[in-house]
């Protein structure tokens, strides 16, 4: 049996078949080939497969593609607008917060759901926000440079 | 402005990763996202026991189950691999080896359907006896694990030890070691284990195969730290001519030492192989990441020293038992390198040193970044503090009097150049305020600080060639078969090859590798590619310039010696620019369209392998890397748990050429550091890992990141950059774990010697000095 479902993923509809079982991971990779969306675990332990749904983090494989029926995804192909990188992203890129880059989509992610929450996080709270993200090359300072950068250059 | 070589002075300067736009976007393609038209996927049966004969397999339900394509087991695929020693079947034939080792593949037209495939396969296995530590395996009457051992093809020095699990045995000796003890005042003996670690890439292994019927050629995509000895490993075991065989490298995510054989490869290339063409892709799930690839080798050491009442060494036996697990993949070089390193950076006058590498039947292991630096150093450093202790000398007094210096001869009689340890010891000191008490916040949680210190080698000598494209438009192209594995290799090579040719950094590209196109390089490993690919890419870099030059002398009829390139700008001395390379090309190929090529390749002066055997003299390791860490840690003596608080990484690095990648690598390796020492293990119950899932396997977090300071110890500034640059990914790792058994000894008073020092063995160890005081 397959269920009908529309979800908005960066900014567009995406009406679609799945069963049930399918995780919102496998339809964002498999179906949609959004590939940015990286498989570490596929048991919620890792982080990396971590999307915004209605702007909140959530690790999408253990969120059902058919429980985010109607409501908004953005993955990290979605948040460059008009070929212009998000203030996250130029960050990562430019405080050196990339390594092997596994990790990163999930990083940035989670970090631009953390700001727009609170743009100017104490330490503490950046690393309990990003605390469920693993990153085996250990690029930790940096990206926490990289969030600090930003929440910087939004206060000014 | 231009510098004094005539280039803008790329290398050196902090620049953006080159791959770093890609890997942001989601736009970089890594292994597991790479999908082929008619692509099937792959799944692996493996062994439920850690040693058994298999009776009978009836895979005849499987091949009839929905959307299976191909089902294969050692029978039908029985061809061995292994770099050094061909012992590993593709697939188990006849006995399987540990829990987890390949016993059937299926191939189906999805991962859903060839999982399912997979619990149709009927095996019928007869239970040997199994050994898991590495110390029962040698004895006599322990199963053998590979009887056979004496028919494997092998690629080292047959040293086995017949009729034994010893795999590999191996001794080294310097001077006269009784004489040595006999000249000390104190004789210090400590044993130390090191555990199995992990490298846990964040992606886990991946490959794609595909195998061409008609022409018997096998493709294969494949993300690893070396795609040419990938590729060379795979053609030995088929006995297929290289040209038959290529291997695609997309991004990698992550490595460390763990994607430098073949893992998901042997999976997906058996299956192409039965599927008529169809490419077939093999991700293994976390649980085999962590079951069935490979692990750091575990290694028990046992240390004896001696030394004068000054602090003066004399002498020091050391024995070390490595496990090798159930076959051998490049555990041999580490077991190799990994005792000869047993004496630190410190010079130590007589040796006796015994390594004995031992199959038992659990997951198979080798490198992992550090090669064997990481488990004898953490031996080393620690008993270096408790010598300190007993004779009354401060750790970092005692590290600094018996440093190698200068001009200093290693064990085989190598002069030893650029040595920069001392002054790694003295700024990671300096810089933690060692000499200074930590203040505790309270009598339950208190502070205390240690050091470590390291010497590593790198292998020597290793080869790497590569190529460099120049297109009409002044677009210049590195092909090389460095990967880009995280550790910044894209960057490095695009800075060089910008100032080497003389054009801006955005003008150069850098594809990931491709066996077929770009030329061979030893790898990813070691410490070695900035240092080797980079003089590599230099050269070609240099060859493509001076053909540029020529014909820019040509169409301007002048000397070439008169002209220069500087950022894509042919330049002549006294009449300043004359025009772009872009215009230049244009003319040579008369508004059509070509490329110039040029070639690079570097091999340094040294020996093909230290062997541990007396009297070999010569090059073992074309540079030596040092490195001190030194660590302020808290430990709440009511849970025994250890925070690390502050690191400071001080690192002979030579020169930095991209300082960012250099902060990278040694941040990243101090939080990998911590999590080996603190967090790591393996629990097993019978060969079988029980903790086989990243919440059951922790790792740190952010949450556990300290404060580090990097500080790049480097050559005096008139010597050319790439003359003297170091690695660095590998050295990082290794100081961070005897730093904080030093701190936490420091802080507490109790000495921890096996890693990884977990809480209940801090309290455990707290209780046991208690009862001491108390008796």
């Amino acid at each position: 049996m397959k269920i009908s479902i529309d979800i908005h993923v960066n900014g567009e509809q995406y009406p679609a078949e799945v069963e049930p079982r399918t995780t919102l991971l496998e339809f964002l990779r498999g179906t949609l080939h959004l590939t940015g969306t990286k498989e570490g675990c596929g048991l919620g332990d890792c982080g990396t497969c971590i999307v915004l749904l209605d702007g909140k983090p959530v690790n999408s494989c253990l969120v059902l593609a058919v429980d985010a029926n109607g409501r908004r995804v953005t993955t990290i192909e979605g948040l460059a607008e008009d070929g212009k990188l998000h203030p996250v992203q130029q960050s990562f890129i430019d405080n050196g917060a990339v390594q092997c880059g596994f990790c990163t989509p999930a990083m940035i992610l989670t970090t631009k759901a953390l700001l727009d929450k609170n743009p100017d996080p104490a330490e503490g709270e950046i690393k309990q926000a990003l605390g469920g993200i693993l990153c085996r090359c250990g690029s930790y300072q940096k990206i926490l440079n990289s969030v600090q950068a930003v929440g910087k250059g939004e206060r000014k | 402005m231009m510098s004094q070589k005539g280039s803008a002075g790329y290398v050196g300067k902090r620049v953006l990763r080159v791959d770093a736009p890609a890997k942001v976007t989601g736009n970089a393609v890594y292994g597991i996202d790479i999908e082929l038209p008619g692509m099937l996927h792959g799944a692996t049966l493996r062994s439920p026991y850690p040693h058994a004969d298999i009776v009978e397999i009836d895979t005849s339900a499987a091949l009839k189950a929905p959307g299976v394509r191909a089902v294969v087991t050692g029978k039908d695929f029985p061809c061995y691999f292994g770099d050094m020693v061909r012992d590993q079947p593709f697939l188990a034939v006849d006995r399987v080896r540990f829990v987890g080792d390949p016993v059937a593949a299926v191939a189906a037209e999805t991962e859903a359907q060839a999982l399912e495939a997979l619990e149709k396969i009927r095996v019928k296995y007869r239970e040997l006896p199994a050994v898991f530590d590495p110390r029962e395996a040698m004895a006599e009457g322990a199963p053998l694990i590979h009887p056979d051992f004496e028919k494997y093809t092998r690629n080292i020095p047959a040293s086995m030890v017949p009729h034994t699990n010893i795999c590999v045995s191996r001794k080294f000796s310097l001077g006269d070691v009784e004489k040595g003890f006999a000249e000390a005042d104190e004789i210090f003996e400590d044993s130390f284990s090191a555990q199995a670690l992990s490298h846990v890439t964040m992606e886990p292994h991946t490959a794609i195969a595909q195998f061409t019927p008609l022409d018997g050629h096998y493709t294969v995509w494949s993300p690893s730290d070396r795609p040419q000895r990938l590729h060379k490993e795979l053609a030995d075991a088929l006995g297929l001519a290289h040209t038959r065989i290529r291997f695609i490298v997309p991004y990698v995510g992550g490595s460390y030492g763990g994607k430098n054989t073949l893992r998901a490869e042997a999976i997906a290339v058996a299956l192409a192989r039965f599927t008529h063409g169809r490419p077939v892709k093999v991700v293994f799930s976390r649980a085999e990441a962590l079951t069935a690839t490979q692990t750091r080798l575990a290694a028990f050491m046992k240390l004896t020293t001696g030394v004068r009442k000054d602090g003066t060494f004399t002498a020091r036996r050391a024995e070390i038992v490595w496990d090798n697990g159930a076959y051998i993949s490049n555990a041999p070089g580490v077991a190799n390198r990994g005792v000869l390193t047993i004496l630190g950076p410190y010079r130590i006058p007589n040796l006796d040193l015994v390594s004995r590498l031992v199959y038992t039947n659990k997951e198979t292991t080798g490198s992992y970044r550090g090669f064997g630096t990481t488990q004898v150093t953490w031996a080393c450093e620690v008993q270096m503090d408790i010598i300190a202790a007993k004779l009354g000398i401060d750790p970092l007094t005692i590290r600094l009097k018996n440093a190698y210096v200068e001009g200093d001869a290693y064990i085989n009689g190598q002069i030893m150049r650029d040595v920069r340890v001392k002054e790694t010891i003295e700024k990671a000191g300096r810089e933690i305020k060692l000499e200074k008490d930590s203040t505790s916040p309270s009598p339950t949680r208190r502070r205390g600080k240690g050091i470590a210190t390291m010497l590593k080698s790198t292998a020597t000598p290793t080869d790497s060639f590569c190529a460099i494209k120049v297109d009409m438009d002044g677009g210049v192209t590195v092909f090389s078969s460095s990967s880009e594995i995280g550790a910044g290799e894209q960057t490095m090579m695009a800075q060089i090859a910008a100032d080497a040719v003389g054009v801006p950094l955005s003008a150069v590209s850098v594809p990931n590798p491709d066996t077929a196109i770009t030329p061979y390089d030893h790898g990813v490993s070691s410490s070695r590619t900035t240092y080797h690919m980079g003089n590599c890419v230099q050269q070609a870099g240099r060859d493509v310039r001076k053909r540029l030059l020529g014909i820019a002398a040509e169409v301007l009829a002048t000397d070439p010696e008169r002209l220069s390139l500087f950022e894509g700008n042919i330049i002549e001395t006294g009449v300043g620019q004359r025009m772009t390379l872009k215009e230049l090309l244009s003319k040579k190929f008369n508004n059509k369209s070509g490329a110039i090529f040029g070639e690079g390749h570097f091999t340094p002066a040294g020996n093909p392998v230290l062997e541990a055997r007396e009297g070999l003299k010569g090059i073992s390791s074309i540079f030596w890397m040092f490195a001190t860490h030194a660590a302020e840690v808290e430990v709440d003596t009511e849970t025994g748990v250890v925070k690390v608080l502050n690191v400071a990484a001080a690192h002979d690095i030579g020169r930095a050429i991209n300082p960012v990648g250099c902060e990278q690598q040694i941040e990243g390796s101090v939080i990998l550091g911590i999590s080996n020492t603190l967090f790591e293990e393996f629990k097993m119950e019978n060969g079988r890992i029980l903790n086989d899932s990243l919440s059951d396997y922790k790792l740190a977090t952010m949450e556990d990141l300290p404060k580090i300071v990097s500080i790049f110890v480097e050559a005096e500034p008139d010597r050319e950059a790439l003359a003297v640059v170091k690695g660095i990914g590998e050295p990082a790792a290794a100081a961070t774990a005897p730093a904080i058994a030093n701190a936490i000894y420091n802080a507490v008073g109790v000495r921890i010697k096996d890693l990884p020092i977990t809480p209940d063995k801090v309290l455990a160890a707290l209780r046991e000095k208690d009862n001491q005081k108390g008796r």
